[in-house]
């Protein structure tokens, strides 16, 4: 096959299965793919609105909304790409009967619909923030697209790893649930990194949703300047992990069916 | 043309190992209709699924020129969440297809009415069967792969499909599996017996047969 007809057939397949991801975990119904929008924005915006409440001060800024949200959709924009694809291979196990569809093509169906979804959460929470003057427009709105694109990127390659280990012991879904609470505490959601002491951030920098986090922050608000941010650890980090997942899969491709 | 080049396949699973395939080197003709027979678990399905792509070899190489199907069985790819229309324009999708002319042709030959539009779980496995085999049928394929499902369906519908098939192997071909003899003897002219890990080719039905009833 001709190297045009090949990429016109992985474009096709990826497609429709993306097609057929949207119709599966959204319903048949219109409103179902609305929820999917709706619950994300529902908790964060409850979260918020909580800690507002409780009358704390915004760690920087005057936007207690603002700064949490910087964070909070990173985060669960990555939880969401690791328990997804984490069980892409067996939610689609009887597609597999098609010569032409190949596993990574389940998780990158999955990683499109996940990304398309989190653009428009991002879109309508942020612009949510600024109709209710909440918030200014973003000063470099470029970074928070190359954090998120990055994001991505790490999501894919987290999320693969758990597939496979997933689809060898069934018992991974449990301890990959067990990563999802402490990340909350060790993303900087509610406190600025760089405000910690030194001890603190030495532990605190190896987790990359913090540098995602903190790049969001240094591309929505036009002063942050954070200390602790390294680009090339992330996207580094990403391109390790997605490469070895990737190889993994189609080694091991024989032996997991 | 189906090649296999010293194709090895073995399941090794807890402790347990079969061979199914032993150093197999084998050509799937693309003029003839082939049956596949052999005992229950010699490993029919799983050649089958080898042939269609979906399923690789422990060793060795399986090369194919012509546009094949993917195995026609009990056990669809279907999703059962989804309606039996959005599976069908799915498939249509991947096989380049235009989705509104699979879908008529669809609906035509698998008689499911307005079942059609409801979730194939609720389907019985007849429906399921008569869905995938008229999907199938609606592409164009130059191989198609059968598992003993020409069996599913009341009178009426046994005779359409039949016709149908007739109708596409003329320009078309077909590999079987099936346990019955008139349906052997209605498709194909040349057959494979599986049996410990090898593949034997027969240029008569009767010959297989003969030594399917021996060896079996």
């Amino acid at each position: 096959m001709g190297l045009f007809r090949l990429i016109w057939l992985q474009v096709r397949v990826i497609s429709a299965l993306t097609l057929r991801e949207t119709r599966m975990t959204f319903g048949t119904s219109h409103s179902g793919y609305l929820w999917a929008i709706l619950q994300p924005l529902v908790s964060i915006s409850f979260l918020v609105f909580l800690f507002y409440l409780i009358g704390r001060q915004a760690p920087y800024g005057a936007s207690l909304a603002l700064f949490f949200s910087t964070a909070i959709l990173t985060l669960e924009l990555h939880n969401k790409l690791s328990t997804s694809l984490m069980r892409a291979f067996t939610s689609n196990k009887s597609l597999l009967t098609y010569p032409m569809i190949r596993e990574t093509d389940t998780l990158f169906a999955r990683l499109i619909l996940i990304a398309c979804t989190f653009v428009m959460i991002n879109c309508l929470l942020y612009g949510g923030l600024i109709v209710f003057g909440f918030a200014d427009l973003p000063a470099h709105p470029e970074k928070m697209l190359l954090a998120f694109m990055v994001s991505c990127f790490l999501g894919l390659g987290i999320g693969t790893l758990n597939a496979i280990l997933f689809q060898c012991n069934q018992s991974w879904q449990h301890v990959e649930k067990i990563f999802a609470r402490p990340l909350f505490f060790l993303s900087g959601v509610f406190y600025i990194p760089s405000a910690l002491p030194p001890e603190a951030i030495a532990v605190l920098k190896w987790n990359p949703i913090l540098h995602l986090v903190e790049w969001t922050r240094e591309g929505y608000y036009p002063h942050y300047e954070s200390d602790v941010l390294s680009i090339a650890y992330p996207l580094s980090l990403a391109a390790v992990l997605t490469m070895i997942a990737l190889f993994w899969e189609r080694i091991t491709r024989k032996k997991r069916v | 043309m189906i090649t296999l080049d010293t194709v090895t396949k073995i399941y090794k699973i807890k402790d347990v190992k079969k061979v199914i395939l032993d150093q197999v080197s084998f050509t799937f003709d693309d003029s003839l209709n082939i049956a596949i027979m052999g005992h229950n678990g010699a490993g029919k399905s799983t050649l089958m699924r080898m042939i269609a792509g979906i399923e690789l070899p422990t060793s060795g190489l399986i090369e194919r020129n012509e546009k094949v199907s993917w195995p026609l069985g009990f056990a669809s790819g279907f999703n059962g969440l989804m309606t039996g229309v959005e599976n069908v324009r799915f498939v249509a999708r991947i096989y380049g297809e235009d989705t509104e002319r699979v879908l008529a042709s669809v609906q035509e030959f698998a008689n499911l009415g307005r079942s059609i539009d409801l979730p194939i779980s609720t389907y019985s496995s007849g429906m399921k069967a008569r869905l995938a085999f008229g999907l199938s049928l609606a592409i164009n394929f130059d191989c198609y792969l059968i598992d003993e499902i020409t069996a599913v369906g009341d009178r009426r519908f046994k005779k359409k499909s039949e016709v149908e098939l007739k109708g596409k192997i003329l320009n078309a071909r077909v590999i079987m599996i099936s346990h019955a003899e008139k349906t052997i003897r209605d498709y194909c002219e040349n057959g494979v017996l599986i049996y410990q890990g090898k593949l034997y080719f027969y240029d008569t039905i009767d010959e297989l047969l003969n030594d399917y009833r021996k060896f079996c």
